[in-house]
């Protein structure tokens, strides 16, 4: 074999590496390192730099280089490389500039009107001088490395403004969360029975959520539909949420108007969660089709609806009213035991009561129902209550 | 065929380092080979052998960091020698002009008996 094929074989070879590498699931600075030894070992050259233009700052950085002292790379102007013809190497001998600094050759690096950098090569450590064939690989080259600059500077561009964007969502999220828990704190500053209620049913719903597999967004939305599912109550008067003695039926009649209401305010905001302003809406139907306010049937109501409604009246039942005084945990849960199938549904039923005997063992890291009930509370009574009405569900789901 | 992961090791003979990368020179694990180089050439050694034994290929990366080697040996007026090259090794660094830069042994132990017969 000749030695013009051997060398055309290596340069052949050396191609190959050079796309190895710029597709190689390596760091960018090591790819270019990399990258750089192809060349210097192509080239066989004792210096070299691969430069990188910033146009912010319309200085050229070195990204990685041999041989070159920062004073050298100095002496490189880059409107001086943008006048020299786009990506063709420039010897010494027609730009003195380069001869000052020691470089033999240097390619001005351009995606289409784009100067990207420059590459830059010394002298052969073989003592030889660049020959045509050589400049003609290193054009080949130049113009890899100037796309996979340019690609790399899209790629940075691209994850300043996605993190930019997240940026931007969460202080819009952050927002939002506040302005729903100020809807929600206006609700309880009316009603002083009912103070904290719409935060502990968002906790109550997300938790139960949680333990039913559903994806972090869905949870945020049934958070958000438990801060607001009461929101209709700032429409209803003072005197008549805080009243003592009994309703009239007119007095039942505007106090359910509250869910509609709620659904009305709800429907206004163009959130970014499913169902919202259902769950918000039915959250006093029941199962057996005599909730309220459109009487819908076990099949129309989901599951969101079906556990902000258990939600919100576990924590009724566990808190004072004006009418009576509050119920302790297990009271409350024997009476929601007593509801299901006719009010509330048997499986979110089941999962609430895992969800609080797990919080209750310790198996949860942030536990959202347990911090929220009376203090006062025998773990030990509830637990064991629990683990009953867990094995009694389990079974007939089972059977069913 | 699983690539062998490229490895360095080395030893030193007399006032000689003798170094033995071990798998395809063709990525920046070679990078290796100089640090291992640049050990020796830090603590005073001069005199550093190659043995390619188990290096039958190289390409363009392998031989940028071999003449890094060759010029850090430059740099402090020291010697080169590789030994045990396979005709692939042997033909690529002729071709490319190096063997002029480099003393070339067939074993080992000629490069370790050449580089004594220098010191005396």
């Amino acid at each position: 074999m000749s030695t013009e094929l051997k060398r055309a074989l290596y340069n052949l070879s050396a191609l190959a590496d050079l796309g190895q590498e710029i597709t190689s699931e390596n760091a960018f600075h090591e790819k270019m390192q990399a990258v750089f030894y192809v060349i210097t070992g192509t080239f066989l050259a004792n210096k070299g730099a691969i430069l990188s233009y910033d146009g912010s700052s319309k200085k050229l950085d070195a990204l990685t280089q041999k041989g070159f002292t920062p004073a050298d790379l100095v002496h490189l102007g880059a409107e001086e490389l943008m006048a020299l013809e786009k990506n063709e190497p420039c010897l010494a001998k027609d730009a003195l500039f380069l001869a000052v600094i020691g470089a033999e050759v240097l390619v001005p690096l351009w995606v289409r009107d784009q100067f990207i950098g420059a590459l830059l090569l010394g002298d052969k450590v073989t003592a030889g001088s660049y020959t045509a064939e050589d400049l003609e690989l290193l054009k080949i080259i130049a113009t890899q490395i100037a796309i996979t600059l340019n690609h790399h500077s899209l790629f940075i561009d691209l994850s300043d403004k996605l993190g930019e964007n997240h940026r931007l969502y969460e202080e819009m999220r952050r927002i939002y969360h506040g302005t729903i828990q100020a809807f929600a704190a206006a609700i309880d500053a009316k009603d002083a029975y009912t103070q904290n209620h719409s935060h502990r049913v968002a906790k109550y719903s997300s938790a139960i959520a949680r333990e039913l597999g559903w994806n972090d967004n869905d949870i945020e939305g049934i958070y958000v539909a438990g801060y607001l599912h009461d929101v209709g109550k700032l429409a209803i008067s003072n005197e008549l949420l805080n009243k003592v003695g009994p309703f009239t039926p007119e007095e039942v009649e505007e106090i359910r108007k509250h869910s509609t209401l709620s659904h009305n305010i709800a429907a206004k905001i163009n959130f970014p969660w499913k169902n919202v302003e259902d769950m918000v809406w039915h959250h006093h139907e029941r199962l057996d089709g005599h909730g309220y306010p459109d009487e819908l049937g076990r099949e129309s109501l989901s599951d969101g609806v079906r556990i902000i409604t258990l939600a919100d009246s576990f924590d009724a039942m566990a808190s004072k009213r004006p009418y009576r005084e509050k119920m302790d945990v297990q009271t409350a849960l024997v009476e929601l035991k007593k509801c299901l199938y006719s009010q509330f549904d048997n499986k979110i039923m089941l999962v609430l009561c895992k969800v609080l005997d797990k919080e209750i063992k310790g198996e949860l890291p942030e536990p959202e129902i347990l911090p929220n009930l009376d203090k006062n509370s025998d773990l030990t009574i509830i637990s064991s209550l629990l683990e009953g009405i867990i094995a009694e569900l389990s079974a007939t789901q089972s059977a069913a | 065929m699983k690539p062998v992961q490229f490895s360095v090791a080395s030893k030193l003979v007399g006032d000689a380092a003798v170094i033995y990368p071990k798998g395809y020179l063709n990525n920046l694990s070679g990078e290796s080979l100089v640090n291992e180089c640049g050990i020796y050439i830090r603590r005073g050694i001069t005199k550093i052998v190659v043995n390619f034994s188990e290096t039958d290929l190289i390409n363009s990366i392998g031989i940028s960091l071999l003449l890094q080697i060759m010029e850090d040996l430059r740099n402090i007026r020291g010697t080169i020698c590789c030994t045990n090259m396979s005709k692939f090794l042997h033909d690529t660094f002729e071709m490319l002009g190096l063997l002029q830069h480099m003393i070339v042994f067939p074993v080992e132990s000629d490069a370790i008996k050449y580089l004594k017969a220098g010191t005396r």
